[in-house]
This record gives structure tokens, C-alpha cells and sequence, in this order.
């Protein structure tokens, strides 16, 4: 059976590290805004607190009546809150709560496109069957975009949801003892011997976290018949894009359902993230989504840049901004290239000619940080250094021959038959469907939804930049292909922009709590020799509070949601990936269309299986 | 002097194991399975820049009956242990393995419960290439260190020792049935 062997880390626990205080809950929130005011009239007493947290709205409404203030806030004409961006779960085992509150609590993130508004919607969990049996109501008849992760919540956390269609494990093997994302469950792991030999008893105990390999009979996924053709598409396959696995069931060759099994890429980052300093994350970030490391770095330090309240100096926000725009329009151009090749069979040639562009991009992230891949960039507080004064040159360079790139691709397919033929009307989703399965990114513009985060909800200086955010109504895999080529074009203007209107001035917070002393500062000052010493051997300590930060990473909105108990490390840290959610529209999209159609859809969901099972 | 000064122009003496070897070093085939981080890295390598094919290695199989080489490029979850396990017995002999990345080489910064800590867990390596993910100049020079390793083979290395013996007289070879029936049982 499998070794999750807790890790003792003695030095942690020693009495006086940590302050008093710690752990803390998150305080409630204060103050009002509008919407919280409406639904505090409609609700009265069976909403717990409502108000203003870190300039987000939150509400904590009683388990009862959690559906009906979802529907509530998707029907009234005042509030329009109509998609679910998120579900996840705090579990408060080791918080100081009051004996008769709940150990469990959901979290929600609504989300009003046509208000630009967002709501956190807190509830805790009804644990009258005991609190190792709690129960939330089910958002799923309301929100399709709730089955996903409210089975994830299940799997992780072992929040069961009354009313849920589709009650199974997601990521983790059916037969897995534990919900690892509770904070009784160890990060599980391996001793790492640094002082072991080959002689030691210990020794034996290595490599037994893999599960014993039991032979299980196939099992059928709920909605299939028997009676049609079953087959496997993964977790081995050069269409998926990774390790993703669907059952489909064929009718000839007819897709009846389709039933994607994930989790082969399951790495646990949210408990790691749990067991790490709110500075060491920022590089476990890059391994999520790996084709935009740095949308994901921005992501997570925005998210606890909100925590903190930390300002960032504006050659920073540019720099970030110029940053994340190279990665979308190279995810973009990884996006294509590997869609072309599932698609077309002939589209080696757009391989090899995206790449080399591709390969550009990650020359100046080398340039700028020495990493092409997992690039570990930015820095609470800022970026992690200066760009060097030879990169704006290769830039331009690279701006200059990839003007004219972008057309020369779509001469090679927009106007192309085969292309068409593929794409055209392939993998249909309606406006209303899109917004109640809580797509985002290009699935949602691809079908007619006007929304971009960067122009609608601003951060790092956004609202700065003159760029248009392309919609097209078709929502076929054509329609979202289109916008993809318009956001890469778009990117060259963003960036273009970056390059003009670059700052002088630090590159990072002056702020000598989160980000440490540059280097010539040491050999004079003592201070700044202990900030550096307390801030490389205990982290910065982030105050009580929970927080949502949402941006548009190239593939939707990557959001991170940060629970902090006032220590140093996150008390419960969650990423809401857009391939995770976007994958949900797979089997709506293949239903009855060809086997082939399926692998066309899954490039045009554009997933990443590091983001899809984390 | 020898052999070869009798030979018309144009033939060389080797011995078959050499020219097997040979023929093996120039054109490993890779297992079309990319995990993580570090497949994107594999991807760079096949494509212009770096140009897999110098090494007669840019055909990856998504068949693992027609590959060589599986090259693990990424973390290995417990869920997708067996299945690597299963492909790795798919391929036929001989088959080598390169560990891409710390994480397939020993679970790298993700020491926790998803993750098998290195892949030799399961099967059995032949190189190990650090990085977080590795360059694809590593991966080519992994792809070196692998030809060293291929030239030095022998064929005994490769012989099924555990086979049975052929049966020596036609006498000795069972009926069908009794091959089939302990199958059936």
C-alpha cells in the first residue's frame, strides 16, 4: 500500500518563530457595496456576513440557502451574476474557529459579465453527519460549470455535494485511501537522504510510494451503453496534448458520449503549495501551465501582492505586462502549431515554422532571466531583475519579423479548404451554454461573449493600453481559432506599446518586508543584511484574509485563491485553471459529431495537462 | 595484409555485432509520450532549431511496438505509473530509457503524495538528464551519452535467459490443448 509518510520538519514548530496570533481566521468582511446590500434585503438573516474584503465582494450565506442565493443572484435583473468561475473548499482543522462552527467551508467565485462584477460566495459546509462528513448543497443545477469542480472539491477535500449528477473522484485513482488536500493527510513523500548510505536499514523503505498495481476490471462510465463500441483515447496518445484520457462511446463512428478521465498528471500543487513559503511558490507556478510560465507567475504574485497590499512600481507592471504578452503570443504559437499537426496531418511544415518563432520568444526570456521554459520571472513585489539593455534591440528585431509571420499563416490556412472543412462548424457551443459551463479565454469570445479581464477588470496597467479584444458568434472551432490569430496580433501591439512607454526606475517594490535588499546594500547597512536574512530564511508573513485573483492567461482566466492564516506559508492555496474548466465543454462539443472531430476539439480547447490536473 | 586486401574495393570486414550496433546508434526511435514541462522541451528538440534527426531520432512512434527509446519527459503521478510500466513492457527488446528532467529522475521540487519519486521506481534507466526542464542541448547530449552505451552492447545482454529450452525431438512438443488449457484454468 502507499507510503505517505509525514516529513518532520522540527525547526518549524520551535516556540517564538512564529508570532502570536498565528494561526488567525480571516476576518469578516466590512463595510457594503450594492450588490451585497441587495442580497443582504433578500436573504436577511440567512446570510452570515456580507461586505467588502480587500476591495472584493463576499458574502457568507447559511448552507440552506446557497442555491437559491445562486440562482437568486443569476436571475435578478440587478445582480446578473451568471457564471461560476469557481468552487473551492478552505478546511479549517487547524484554524482557531468556535466549537460549533463548521470545519469545512466552500468558496465560489460568481462572475457578472455584462456588470463587470465579481462576487465570493462563502458557505460553510453542513456537518450535522459529523465533521468528518460534510455536505454542500449542489450548484450544478444551476451552474453547469459547477459538476467539474465540485467533483475536484470532493476528490481533494472531501466536501460531499448533496444533488450532484455526477458524484465521482476526478483526479485522483478511484481506490485512493485519502481526500489529500485535508490538513490531517501528510504532504506524503519521500525522506530525501542526504546522509544515508546504501548500509542503512532506512534505505529499504524508498521507493514505495507507488500504489501496488492491482488489476481492476474496467468500469463503465455512468451514461454509456454497453452496446456501442467503447474505445480509449489515452492517457497515451499524440492527440491529447499530454496525458489527458477520454472513453468514448461510438455509434459507428458517431460519438454517442465522451467521458474524459484525468488526473495522470496530478501533482499535488495546491498541498505543496500549503507547505511552502508564499516566496517559493512563484517557481512551482511555472510548472503548471508550462506554456505560459509567466502568465502563471503574474497570476500568483498579483494574488498575494492583493494579500499583502504591496504597490508596484510601474517599469515593473510594464515589464510584466511585455513579459506575459511574449508568452501568450508563444503559447499561442504552440497552440497552433500542434493543432495544425492533429488536424491537418500535412502541418509539419507550420511545426517547424511556429516553432522558430516560438524559439525567439524563449531566446529573450533567456535574456531576461536565463530560463526558456519554467522562467521563474516575477517576484512578489516585482520581477526578479532587470531586463539587460541588449533585450529591447532583440525585441524590436523580433516585433519586426513576426509582423508579417502571422499572415503568412493564416495564407497557408484561414483561406485553405482543407482547413475549413475540418474546423468549420465543428464542436458548436451556444452564448448561454458557454457562460453556464463557466468557460473562459477564446471558448467564451469564440462564441459571441464580449469579456477580456485585461480590458474589463484591469490589472498591472491594463487600461493603459490601446488594444481591441476580438469576438466572433460562430463558437465553432473555426470561430475560436480566428480569435486566437487576432489576439496574437494583438499581442505585437501590446507589446510594441511596452516598448514605448517603458519607464525608468526600480524594477521591484522598494518594500524591504517582501523584496530583498539589492547587493551593494548588504556590505554597508545591517539592516538591510537582516531584512535579507529574515526574508531568505523565514519568508514575509501575509495577514489574515482570503483572496481571488483572476487574470487572462493565453488559454482563459488562470485565477488563484489565497487563504492566509498571518503565517508565512499559505494556509490553503488554490488554482482555478482555465484548461481544467474549458475541458468540461469536450463531451458537448463531440456529442454526435466524428471520431476525428474530437481530436480537432481538443486542440481548439487548447489544454495544458500540467493546468487541467495540477 | 588480411582479409579485406583480398576483397574487391568497396566491402569491408566488421564483426555483426558492431554493425548491429551501429545501425541501432543512428537510429533510435522514441516512444511519442510526452508528460510535462520537459516534453515541450522534447518537442523543441524535434523541431528546427535543434533538429532531432542529426541523430536519426526524429521519428517518434506513437506505437510503443515500433520504438526504442522511451524518453520519460516530465513528472510520473501515481496514476500514470502503471500505464508507463505497460508501455515500457509493450516495447519490444532492446529498449533503452532516458530519464528527462529531475522529476522523472528522482521527483524534483515534487516530493509530496501525487508523485513517484523517479522512475527508476518502476523501470529501469539508462540516462539520467538533470534540468528543471533540461535544455534540448541536454537532451542531445543525453542522446550521445545513450549512442556510448548502445555501441558497447552485446548480443548477450539482449538473450532471453529465462526462454525454455526448443524441445529436442518432434515427439516432445505438446498438442495444442495442452498448451491452451492452462490458459484457460
Amino acid at each position: 500500500m502507499l507510503n505517505v509518510s509525514p516529513r518532520q520538519r522540527p525547526y518549524e514548530t520551535l516556540p517564538g518563530l512564529n508570532p502570536l496570533g498565528i494561526p488567525a481566521v480571516a476576518p469578516l468582511p466590512t463595510g457594503e457595496s450594492a450588490d451585497t446590500q441587495r442580497l443582504a434585503e433578500r436573504f436577511g438573516a440567512d446570510i452570515l456576513a456580507a461586505g467588502l474584503h480587500h476591495g472584493q465582494q463576499v458574502v457568507y450565506v447559511k448552507p440552506s440557502q446557497l442555491v437559491a442565493l445562486a440562482e437568486f443572484a443569476k436571475n435578478d435583473p440587478q445582480l446578473q451574476y451568471e457564471a461560476l468561475v469557481d468552487v473551492s473548499a478552505v478546511d479549517q482543522a487547524e484554524l482557531p474557529i468556535a466549537g460549533d462552527a463548521s470545519r469545512f467551508q466552500t468558496v465560489y467565485q460568481l462572475r457578472s459579465y455584462a456588470r463587470k462584477q465579481h462576487l465570493m460566495v462563502v458557505c460553510p459546509a453542513d456537518e450535522s453527519g459529523g465533521a468528518d462528513a460534510p455536505v454542500a448543497p449542489s450548484l450544478a443545477g444551476v451552474h453547469k460549470g459547477a459538476i467539474w469542480p465540485e467533483r475536484e472539491v470532493w476528490d481533494l477535500m472531501g466536501v460531499r455535494f448533496a444533488g450532484h449528477p455526477d458524484h465521482r473522484r476526478i483526479l485522483m485513482p478511484d481506490h485512493w485511501p485519502n481526500h489529500p488536500l485535508q490538513k490531517q493527510v501528510p504532504v506524503g513523500g519521500e525522506e530525501v537522504p542526504f546522509t544515508l548510505t546504501w548500509s542503512d536499514p532506512e534505505f529499504e523503505s524508498f521507493g514505495k510510494q507507488v500504489m501496488a498495481a492491482e488489476s481492476k476490471p474496467p468500469v463503465l462510465p455512468p451514461g454509456m451503453n454497453r452496446e456501442n463500441m467503447i474505445i480509449n483515447m489515452g492517457p497515451h496518445h499524440p492527440s491529447t496534448h499530454g496525458v489527458l484520457r477520454l472513453v468514448v462511446e461510438l455509434d459507428g463512428e458517431t460519438v454517442v458520449n465522451v467521458d474524459p478521465d484525468l488526473g495522470y498528471l496530478h501533482s499535488g500543487f495546491e498541498k505543496t503549495g500549503e507547505d511552502k513559503r508564499y516566496k517559493d511558490f512563484v517557481y512551482y507556478t511555472d510548472r503548471m501551465d508550462y506554456l505560459s510560465a509567466m502568465s502563471n507567475n503574474m497570476s500568483y504574485c498579483l494574488a498575494v501582492e492583493k494579500l499583502m497590499g504591496v504597490e508596484i512600481p510601474p517599469r515593473a507592471q510594464v515589464l510584466r505586462v511585455m513579459m506575459a504578452e511574449l508568452q501568450r503570443l508563444a503559447s499561442h504559437l504552440f497552440w497552433l502549431s500542434t493543432h495544425v499537426l492533429d488536424v491537418s496531418g500535412t502541418g509539419m511544415a507550420l511545426l517547424m515554422y511556429a516553432t522558430r518563432e516560438r524559439e525567439r520568444i524563449l531566446d529573450l526570456f533567456e535574456m531576461a532571466c536565463g530560463a526558456r521554459l519554467t522562467v521563474g520571472y516575477m517576484r512578489v513585489g516585482g520581477v526578479s531583475r532587470d531586463i539587460p539593455p541588449a533585450f529591447l534591440g532583440h525585441l524590436e528585431d523580433f516585433l519586426k519579423a513576426m509582423a508579417t509571420r502571422i499572415d503568412d499563416y493564416e495564407a497557408m490556412l484561414t483561406h485553405g479548404p482543407l482547413w475549413g472543412e475540418r474546423l468549420i462548424g465543428i464542436g458548436k457551443l451556444t452564448r448561454d451554454e458557454v457562460i453556464n459551463m463557466g468557460l473562459t479565454g477564446p471558448m467564451l469570445r469564440g462564441s459571441g461573449v464580449d469579456w477580456d479581464l485585461r480590458r474589463d477588470m484591469p490589472y498591472s496597467g491594463y487600461e493603459n493600453y490601446d488594444f481591441k479584444v476580438p469576438v466572433f458568434t460562430e463558437g465553432d472551432c473555426f470561430a475560436r481559432y480566428l480569435v486566437r490569430m487576432e489576439e496574437m496580433r494583438q499581442s505585437l501591439r501590446i507589446i510594441r506599446q511596452t516598448i514605448d512607454n517603458l519607464p525608468p526606475g526600480p524594477y521591484r517594490a522598494e518594500d524591504r518586508k517582501v523584496t530583498p535588499p539589492p547587493r551593494a546594500e548588504l556590505d554597508v547597512s545591517m539592516e538591510a543584511l537582516i531584512h535579507h536574512f529574515k526574508l531568505m530564511t523565514e519568508g514575509f508573513q501575509a495577514p489574515p484574509g482570503m483572496v481571488y485573483h483572476g487574470i487572462e492567461s493565453s488559454k482563459g482566466e488562470l485565477g488563484i485563491f489565497v487563504y492566509s492564516d498571518g503565517s508565512a506559508k499559505p494556509y490553503r492555496l488554490h488554482v482555478r485553471g482555465p484548461s481544467f474548466n474549458n475541458l468540461y465543454a469536450i463531451s458537448k462539443m463531440s456529442r454526435g459529431a466524428m471520431l476525428s472531430d474530437i481530436v480537432t476539439n481538443i486542440g481548439s480547447i487548447d489544454i495544458v495537462l500540467g493546468e487541467v490536473d495540477r | 595484409m588480411g582479409l579485406e586486401d583480398k576483397l574487391p574495393e568497396g566491402i569491408i570486414t566488421t564483426q555483426l555485432e558492431t554493425l548491429v550496433n551501429w545501425s541501432r546508434e543512428n537510429s533510435t526511435w522514441p516512444l511519442l509520450f510526452g508528460l510535462a514541462c520537459c516534453a515541450i522541451e522534447m518537442i523543441a528538440t524535434g523541431s528546427a532549431r535543434h533538429d532531432i534527426s542529426r541523430y536519426g531520432s526524429e521519428l517518434f512512434r506513437a506505437s510503443p511496438r515500433q520504438a526504442d527509446l522511451m524518453i520519460v519527459s516530465g513528472r510520473v503521478s501515481n496514476k500514470m505509473a502503471p500505464v508507463i510500466k505497460r508501455l515500457y513492457d509493450q516495447m519490444s527488446e532492446p529498449k533503452w530509457v532516458i530519464a528527462m528532467g529531475i522529476c522523472a529522475s528522482a521527483g524534483g521540487p515534487f516530493n509530496n503524495y501525487a508523485i513517484v519519486q523517479g522512475v527508476d521506481k518502476i523501470i529501469p534507466v539508462d540516462v539520467y538528464v538533470p534540468g528543471c526542464p533540461p535544455r534540448p542541448e541536454a537532451l542531445l547530449y543525453a542522446l550521445d551519452m545513450l549512442r556510448k552505451k548502445q555501441g558497447t552492447d552485446s548480443f548477450r545482454t539482449y538473450a532471453n535467459l529465462n526462454a525454455p529450452p526448443p524441445p529436442a525431438v518432434p515427439e516432445d512438443i505438446p498438442a495444442l490443448e495442452t498448451l491452451r488449457r492452462p490458459q484457460l484454468a
